[in-house]
């Protein structure tokens, strides 16, 4: 039976593959709509999670978070090094990083912090920069690409877009990042007393810096619980420290939160994300329809010389049954593959939004869209073959 | 044997067909003459179990199979009859063999197929697709998967009538050779080939024609 229907499709293969490619373009659409859309939303959230407080100066927590977090708008201003010095100490903190954001390198953003921001990234050369020493740079993957840049080179930093508005003094590249397809692959990474020495201490050799006379952008926190993160929030959020006689407010952000809020005020669009995907599944249920209908329409004088010749309609029922869950399975599972291929390609997209697309992640509802798509591609044939069964073409 | 009894066949047309009694002797074979329209095809079709009698019995070896389900039809033309139809129904995107082997959905042993084949001189035809096939070797190809599965009873309607007289000549004289022992019932138009045959039937003699309903 199985070799039959395997003929059978082989002698209408252009009918077969029209079906089958048309299936695939309707099926991959809807799922990958739904794949990218919850795996950006998943993404974002995840970042959001790694550090658990973020203090900064008062302003949008927006900004404060997208800021360090994926390097995107301009940091708010700076909050005294102390406060650093302070929240490093506290019983409640596991781990307390400085960052700053300042000048560029030909276009990408120049970050200033420890080593201990970079855990965890892998580096395709190289080594991480020294904690104690200042000038040294780990650069993301795309700036050493883009820039022809190796370990052991010098980059010249500058202010702003001007030519000869850069830095005299150099910074040596000790590391380049593998490429992540993060916002990372797009970033500058030194000592944070680096971009102090380019500020304040331009030509001088000097590595011992005062630090406490220095600001930071924000500082980055991992509490002991989250217990911790939520007390910490409410004493620092809206505290208010003198420094050098200047009077800085601090801001306390939960990233995961800020993230959330973004998220749910994107909920206009999420719901277009839906309203796009259920349209494109009530297609995909049209389209499908029709193109089996048609199929077994255009059957019809087939079965009838069939059913001549003494082929029963149990035996001819079965046999397009067959013939059609091959097609379905065959487009679902090809679906499936287009669905990861596109997102191997929407990849470097996506990755501006600081989300790695992982081609393995499958949720559910994919795995339900393709399941119900095979179901469609296979009722109709049952319900075409009972009514057939029912009118049988010998009597006419 | 075949015992056709009071059988009468009404159209969706409402015209309508009345045969006289028949009797068709197992291992002979019949030619059936008539005009068009006359009923010939029908009575084969009844015969087959495709079409069904409004009323009377068409009795085979016994049994009323004018009164059987359509199941138990199905079953017993693809067990016991060889049906060669006008228009041969092949599927002539695939090849001989597969044509053959259709068969095999039911159950069908078409193990003999390949002798089959070289006893109509069809042999080196066999993975050729019956769309590059001749009318004459078409007719072959329906004629060997009529007979492939030995059947008893052998139905052919009009088996010539797409060929041309030398050729659907050499046809009926491979089917007449080839279903020698088998109750062979054959449809034509063309006396020339009565010779062939056990008994002819004129049919406008074994109906009253067509009449309104």
């Amino acid at each position: 039976m199985l070799k039959f229907a395997l003929k059978n499709m082989a002698i209408k293969k252009v009918q077969v593959i029209l079906i089958i490619v048309s299936i695939i373009i309707s099926a991959s659409v809807g799922v990958l709509a739904f794949n990218i859309s919850s795996q950006v939303s998943d993404g974002i959230t995840n970042n959001a999670g790694y550090y658990s407080l973020i203090v900064g100066p008062a302003g949008s927590k927006t900004q404060l978070a997208m800021n360090t977090m994926y390097f995107t708008e301009e940091p708010l201003g700076t909050i005294p090094y102390s406060v650093y010095t302070e929240l490093k100490n506290n019983d409640k903190v596991v781990k307390a990083i400085p960052y700053a954001m300042a000048d560029n390198y030909n276009g990408n953003s120049v970050v200033g912090t420890t080593p201990a921001f970079l855990e965890g990234k892998e580096l395709s050369d190289g080594a991480l920069f020294a904690e104690n020493k200042t000038c040294q740079a780990v650069v993301g993957a795309r700036v050493a690409k883009e820039n022809g840049l190796k370990v052991g080179d010098t980059i010249h930093t500058s202010h702003s877009a001007i030519e000869g508005d850069k830095h005299e003094k150099g910074i040596v590249v000790v590391g380049i990042l593998e490429e992540s397809y993060t916002s990372f692959d797009r970033v500058v990474f030194t000592q944070i007393e680096t971009l102090w020495e380019m500020h304040e201490h331009e030509g001088d050799e000097g590595d011992g810096h005062d630090h406490d006379s220095h600001g930071v952008c924000a500082i980055l926190i991992n509490t002991l619980n989250p217990t911790y993160a939520v007390q910490l929030a409410s004493e620092y959020d809206g505290k208010i420290i003198t420094h050098d006689e200047e009077a800085f407010t601090l801001q306390a952000v939960e990233p995961m939160e800020v993230v959330r809020g973004v998220l749910d005020e994107a909920d206009d669009t999420k719901y277009i994300v839906f309203v796009l995907c259920a349209i494109i599944l009530i297609m995909n249920i049209i389209v499908i329809s029709i193109i089996t209908l048609l199929n077994m329409y255009h059957s019809a004088k087939e079965i009838s010389l069939m059913r001549l010749i003494g082929i029963s309609m149990k035996k001819i029922n079965l046999l397009y049954l067959i013939q059609n869950s091959l097609i379905g399975l065959v487009s679902t599972l090809l679906a499936f593959g287009a669905s990861r291929l596109c997102l191997i390609f929407m990849s470097d997209y996506v990755s501006s939004m600081g989300v790695v697309l992982d081609i393995g992640k499958v949720y559910l509802p994919e795995i339900l869209i393709l399941l119900g798509i095979f179901l469609i591609s296979v009722i109709p044939t049952i319900i075409c073959t009972f009514v057939m069964a029912k009118r049988d073409s010998l009597a006419e | 044997m075949i015992k056709i009894i009071g059988v009468s066949k009404k159209f969706k047309n409402e015209t309508a067909i009345d045969y006289k009694d028949m009797t068709f002797e197992s291992g002979k074979s019949y030619i059936l003459l008539g005009a068009s329209g006359c009923g010939k095809s029908t009575l084969l079709n009844m015969i087959a179990g495709i079409l069904s009698p409004e009323k009377g019995s068409i009795e085979i070896d016994g049994k009323d199979m004018a009164a059987a389900s359509q199941k138990e039809k199905d079953l017993f033309r693809i067990k016991n009859i060889g049906y060669i139809f006008q228009d041969f129904k092949l599927i002539t995107e695939m090849t001989v063999m597969d044509n053959i082997n259709i068969l095999k959905l039911e159950g069908v042993d078409t193990s003999k197929a390949e002798s089959v084949l070289e006893s109509l001189d069809m042999l080196d035809k066999k993975n050729k697709k019956v769309k590059n096939l001749s009318g004459g070797e078409r007719q072959r190809v329906a004629i060997a998967r009529a007979i492939v599965k030995s059947p008893d009873i052998i139905l052919a309607d009009e088996p010539t009538g797409n060929l041309n007289f030398a050729i659907g000549e050499a046809v009926i004289k491979q089917l007449t050779e080839i279903s020698k022992g088998k109750t062979l019932i054959a449809v034509t138009h063309d006396d020339r080939l009565c010779k062939y045959f056990d008994y002819v039937i004129d049919m406008n003699e074994m109906t009253g024609g067509r009449y309104d309903a």
